[in-house]
C-alpha cells in the first residue's frame, strides 16, 4: 500500500454565512491520481485554493507527508512541492521554454545568466519525460497542449510532489489529450501525485485511481475507480435534491411545420455532419461539453462563421453562407454566447443598442427618425421590464441580467421567425433567469422556432422540447420522446453512450 | 438619467473652459486678443485643422486612428498644384485639378479602410508608416521643390477671399462640420459607426457590415484631409514637400482633448471641435503674449496629457468599471 502524501481533515470554509466547505476530507497517496468531481459550485475550486494558500481555511487540518502543515500563501505551497496547472496558463508568451521554466530561479553569477547551462538542464528534463518540445522554442509559437507541458515541466523542475490539474483537456484536441494522458501516467509511475479536476467522466474513468466527489460543499464519497460505475458517480454529483424536483422532463416531437433545417453541416476542425430540424414554436436545445462544437454550429447557421459543406434551409430555401444580413432579413436573430464581448456596446445607451437591428424600420433614405428611435427604446424598456426603466442609460452600467434583456430586446422588436440563443443565463441571477425563460416560452407561443445552446442541465430540462447532445463536433444523441432525466443527459454528454442507452431502456 | 446629466455637465464644462481661457487672455492682452482681426486669425488657423478633425473623428470613432491626414493633405496639395501648373488656367482645368487632389485623399482612405478593416493591424502603426509613404510620394511629385501656383488666380481665391469679412476656409469648415454632424447624429451610417466603434463583434452579429462602415470612415477622413491640404496650398499659393507636416499631432490631440475615446464608440464632433479651438486659442494667445515659440509645444503637450488623463478617467467611470480607475492599482490584492 502506497504511503499517504496529503491528507486534509475536516476542512471548513465559510463565505459570508455560506458554508462553501463543510467538514471536507480529502487524501491522496504518493504516485496516485485522484479525480475531484462535482458540479459548478460544489466546492472543488475552494478546496484547491485552500490547498494552494489562496484562501485561508476556517477550520480543519492539513497533513503533508505525515506532518501537520499550515499553508498560508502560495509560497508555502510551493515549498511543500504543491503545484497547480491553471486553466488560464501563466506563461510569458514572448520568452523561451527555458526562460519560462527558470523564471525567478535563474542560474547566474553577478547577475549574468548562464543561458546555455539552463538550456542544457531543461533539455535534459524534456528528454527524461520525452515531451515533444524544444528547450529554446518561444512559448507563443507553441500549441496549447505544449504550453501545458511547459507548465508541467515548470512544476517538475521545482520538485513538485503534487500537481493539481484544473480541467487540463478543456481546450485540447483529442490527440493532444491523449498525449497528456500518457504524461499523467508517466508522472504517476515516477511517484508524482496528481489531483485531476475534470467534467469529462470518460477520461476520469480512464485516468483516476480514486474519485473524490463533492456536492454542496460536502464530501459524498472517495471511492476506488473499480468499485463504481459512471451512473453512480453522476447520481452522487447531483444528489437527491435535483433528481426529485426538475430532474426529468417530458419531451414531445412537434408536428408543426419545419422552419429551420440543417443538413450535414460540416466545418472541419469544429463540427462534422450536423443535421437536425427545428419546428415552429419549438425549443430545440443543443447541449454538450464546452468545445463540443455547439456554439460554432449556431454561429454558422446565423452566418457569422463559414462552413465547408452542408446546407442551412429556412422554409425550403437554402440560405447563403456567411451572410448575417441575409439571415437577419429572413427573420433570424442571435443572442450570442458572451454578451459582454458580443452582445452590446457598453458605452452606448439602451436605445442605441436595441435600435441597431431595427434601422430598416426606423430610417428613411439613410436618415434616422429619432422620434421613432426613442419610441422603440421606451417600448423595449417596457417589453423586457428593464431596471432601471431608463432607455438612456449606458448598457455597460446595467446588471448582467438587464444587459441580457437588452440583447434580447434587440431582436424582440423585429418580426422573428427563428431565434438562436447561446447560453443565455450564464452569470445571471435567478430572478432574471426566470424572466428570460418566460421570454423563450412567449416566443414559442408566437410560433418562433428556438434553437438554444446550453450546458446548464436544469435549464435544458426546463425549456427544451427536444434535446440534441453533441460531443467533439458530432451529434451523438437525440432525446425527442418521453421522459428524460438529468443523469441521462450528463452521461450522454460525457460520451458514455452505451450506459446512457441502457438507462434509457431501463426507464 | 444620472448618466445623461453628467454627460451634459461634461459638455458644458468644455464651453466653460474655453470662455475661461479667452477671459484670461483678454485680461492679459487688453485690446489685442479680443479684436475682430485676431478672432479672424484664430478662425483662419483653426479652419485647416478643423476640417481634418471632422474627417479624423470618423476614424477614431470606429475604434481606429488616422495619422495620414497630413500626408493626404500634402499629396492632395502637390497633385493639385502640379496639375494646375500643367493646365491651361481655365476654370475647367482648375476644377479638374481640385477634383484630382480630392480623389487622392479618397483613394488613400479607401486603401487604409480596405486594409484596416480586413487585417488585424494596429491602425496607429499602419497609418504612422503610410503617412511616411505619402510624404515620400509628395517628394517624388514635387522633386523636393516648391510648386508655385501664384498665377492660378481662381484656385488662390479659395484661401484668400472673404465673404462678409470672414475667410472662405471658415465657411468650408462650417459646411464640413454641419455635414459631418448630420451624418454622425442623424443617419443610419452614423449610428452604425458608433456601434462598430463601441463593439465590433456585437455590431457584426446585429447584421452590420462592419468592413464597409470602417472603409467609409477612412474614406471620409482621407477626403477631409485632402480638402484641408488644398485650402492650405491655396492660402500659401504653393505646394511643398513638407506641407502640413505635424498637423496629424494637432488633429489627434484636439480629438482626444475633445473627449473622443481612443477606444472608439464614444465622443462627439462638437467635443473634437472644442479641442481644435482650445489648441488654436492657446497657440494664438501664447504667440500674442510674446512667449517664445520654443515653449508652445511644451505647453500644448502638457494640456494634451491633462486632457487624456481626464478622458480616460471619465470614460472608465462611465463604462461601469467604477472601482478600479486606470491610475489606481487594486486597493487590496487579497480579497
Amino acid at each position: 500500500m502506497a504511503e499517504t502524501l496529503l491528507e486534509m481533515k475536516n476542512i471548513e470554509k465559510i463565505f459570508a454565512h455560506v458554508h462553501a466547505l463543510d467538514h471536507v476530507n480529502f487524501e491522496i497517496c504518493k504516485g496516485e491520481v485522484v479525480s475531484l468531481l462535482g458540479e459548478n459550485g460544489a466546492g472543488k475550486s475552494t478546496l484547491i485554493k485552500i490547498l494552494t494558500g489562496v484562501y485561508p481555511k476556517d477550520g480543519g487540518e492539513i497533513f503533508f507527508e505525515g506532518k501537520q502543515v499550515e499553508i498560508d500563501n502560495k509560497h508555502d505551497a510551493e515549498k511543500l512541492g504543491i503545484a497547480v496547472i491553471f486553466q488560464e496558463l501563466s506563461l510569458i508568451p514572448t520568452l523561451s521554454v527555458t526562460q519560462n521554466i527558470m523564471l525567478g530561479k535563474e542560474m547566474s553569477t553577478l547577475g549574468m545568466i548562464h543561458y546555455s547551462a539552463e538550456k542544457k538542464k531543461i533539455a535534459e528534463l524534456i528528454q527524461r519525460y520525452d515531451f515533444p518540445l524544444e528547450a529554446d522554442a518561444i512559448v507563443e509559437t507553441l500549441s496549447v497542449a505544449q504550453r501545458q507541458m511547459v507548465e508541467i515541466l515548470k512544476a517538475l523542475s521545482a520538485d513538485a510532489k503534487l500537481i493539481i490539474m484544473d480541467e487540463p483537456t478543456a481546450s485540447l484536441s483529442r490527440k493532444e489529450s491523449e498525449v497528456l494522458y500518457k504524461i499523467i501516467n508517466q508522472l504517476r509511475d515516477q511517484g508524482v501525485s496528481i489531483i485531476y479536476i475534470s467534467h469529462r467522466l470518460e477520461e476520469v474513468f480512464n485516468l483516476a485511481d480514486r474519485i473524490a466527489i463533492l456536492r454542496d460543499g460536502k464530501n459524498v464519497g472517495l471511492v476506488d475507480r473499480e468499485e463504481i460505475v459512471p451512473g453512480d458517480v453522476v447520481k452522487m454529483m447531483i444528489g437527491k435534491r435535483l433528481s426529485e424536483a426538475t430532474a426529468s422532463r417530458n419531451l414531445t416531437l412537434s408536428d408543426k411545420e419545419v422552419v429551420l433545417e440543417v443538413k450535414n453541416l460540416t466545418h472541419l476542425g469544429y463540427y462534422e455532419n450536423v443535421s437536425f430540424q427545428v419546428h415552429a414554436g419549438e425549443v430545440l436545445v443543443l447541449t454538450g461539453l464546452v468545445g463540443s462544437g455547439r456554439t460554432e454550429v449556431l454561429r454558422s447557421i446565423f452566418g457569422a462563421d463559414p462552413y465547408d459543406s452542408g446546407q442551412v434551409i429556412y422554409r425550403g430555401e437554402v440560405l447563403k453562407k456567411n451572410r448575417i444580413k441575409h439571415t437577419v432579413s429572413k427573420g433570424f436573430g442571435l443572442i450570442p454566447e458572451d454578451r459582454r464581448t458580443q452582445g452590446f456596446a457598453p458605452l452606448l445607451s439602451v436605445t442605441r443598442n436595441v435600435a441597431v437591428t431595427n434601422y430598416d424600420a426606423l430610417a428613411h433614405m439613410g436618415f434616422v427618425n429619432r422620434a421613432k428611435e426613442d419610441e422603440l427604446g421606451e417600448a423595449v424598456v417596457g417589453m423586457v421590464d428593464l431596471r432601471p426603466a431608463n432607455p438612456n442609460v449606458a448598457v455597460g452600467n446595467l446588471s448582467g441580467g438587464n444587459q441580457q434583456k437588452v440583447v434580447l430586446g434587440k431582436w424582440l422588436t423585429r418580426d422573428l421567425n427563428v431565434i438562436l440563443i447561446d447560453e443565455p443565463t450564464v452569470g445571471i441571477d435567478i430572478g432574471a433567469k426566470d424572466e428570460i425563460y418566460d421570454f423563450i416560452e412567449k416566443m414559442t407561443m408566437q410560433g418562433i422556432a428556438v434553437l438554444m445552446v446550453s450546458s446548464d442541465i436544469a435549464e435544458v430540462l426546463r425549456v427544451a422540447h427536444r434535446i440534441i447532445v453533441m460531443k467533439e463536433g458530432r451529434v451523438i444523441r437525440e432525446f425527442h420522446d418521453g421522459a428524460v432525466t438529468q443523469e441521462q443527459i450528463l452521461l450522454a454528454q460525457s460520451g458514455l453512450k452505451e450506459q446512457a442507452k441502457e438507462e434509457a431502456q431501463y426507464e | 438619467m444620472n448618466n445623461q446629466k453628467t454627460k451634459k455637465l461634461y459638455e458644458f464644462r468644455k464651453v466653460a473652459i474655453l470662455i475661461a481661457i479667452c477671459l484670461v487672455f483678454t485680461i492679459l492682452l487688453p485690446g489685442v486678443f479680443l479684436t475682430w482681426s485676431n478672432i479672424r486669425s484664430i478662425l483662419y488657423s483653426v479652419s485647416l485643422t478643423g476640417i481634418m478633425i471632422c474627417g479624423a473623428t470618423f476614424a477614431v470613432l470606429i475604434g481606429g486612428i488616422d495619422r495620414t491626414v497630413s500626408g493626404n493633405a500634402a499629396v492632395a496639395g502637390a497633385c493639385c498644384c502640379s496639375l494646375l501648373l500643367s493646365g491651361d488656367g481655365s476654370m475647367g482645368s482648375t476644377v479638374l485639378a481640385i477634383l484630382a487632389g480630392l480623389g487622392c485623399g479618397i483613394l488613400s482612405g479607401l486603401f487604409h479602410g480596405l486594409v484596416l478593416s480586413r487585417f488585424d493591424i494596429p491602425a496607429f502603426l499602419m497609418t504612422l508608416a503610410t503617412n511616411q509613404v505619402l510624404y515620400g510620394i509628395v517628394q517624388y511629385i514635387t522633386q523636393n521643390k516648391l510648386i508655385n501656383v501664384m498665377n492660378a488666380k481662381a484656385f488662390n481665391t479659395i484661401g484668400s477671399a472673404r465673404i462678409l469679412g470672414i475667410p472662405v476656409p471658415v465657411y468650408i469648415l462650417l459646411i464640413c462640420f454641419l455635414v459631418s454632424y448630420v451624418v454622425l447624429n442623424h443617419t443610419v451610417y452614423g449610428r452604425n459607426l458608433y456601434s462598430v466603434g463601441g463593439n465590433r463583434e456585437a455590431s457584426k452579429l446585429s447584421g452590420i457590415n462592419c468592413r464597409k462602415v470602417i472603409c467609409i470612415a477612412y474614406m471620409i477622413s482621407g477626403f477631409m484631409g485632402a480638402l484641408s491640404g488644398l485650402i492650405l496650398s491655396s492660402m500659401n499659393q504653393q505646394a511643398s514637400a513638407t506641407q502640413a507636416t505635424g498637423y496629424e499631432n494637432d488633429v489627434l490631440a484636439a480629438i482626444v482633448v475633445g473627449g473622443i475615446s481612443l477606444r472608439g464608440g464614444s465622443g462627439t464632433l462638437q467635443g473634437a471641435m472644442f479641442g481644435a479651438f482650445l489648441i488654436g486659442i492657446i497657440s494664438n494667445g501664447l504667440r500674442l503674449l510674446g512667449i517664445d515659440a520654443i515653449y508652445h509645444d511644451l505647453v500644448k503637450g502638457v494640456i494634451i496629457i491633462a486632457a487624456i488623463a481626464f478622458d480616460m478617467y471619465s470614460s472608465y467611470s462611465m463604462s461601469g468599471m467604477k472601482k478600479r480607475g486606470p491610475f489606481r492599482r487594486k486597493a487590496s490584492s487579497a480579497e
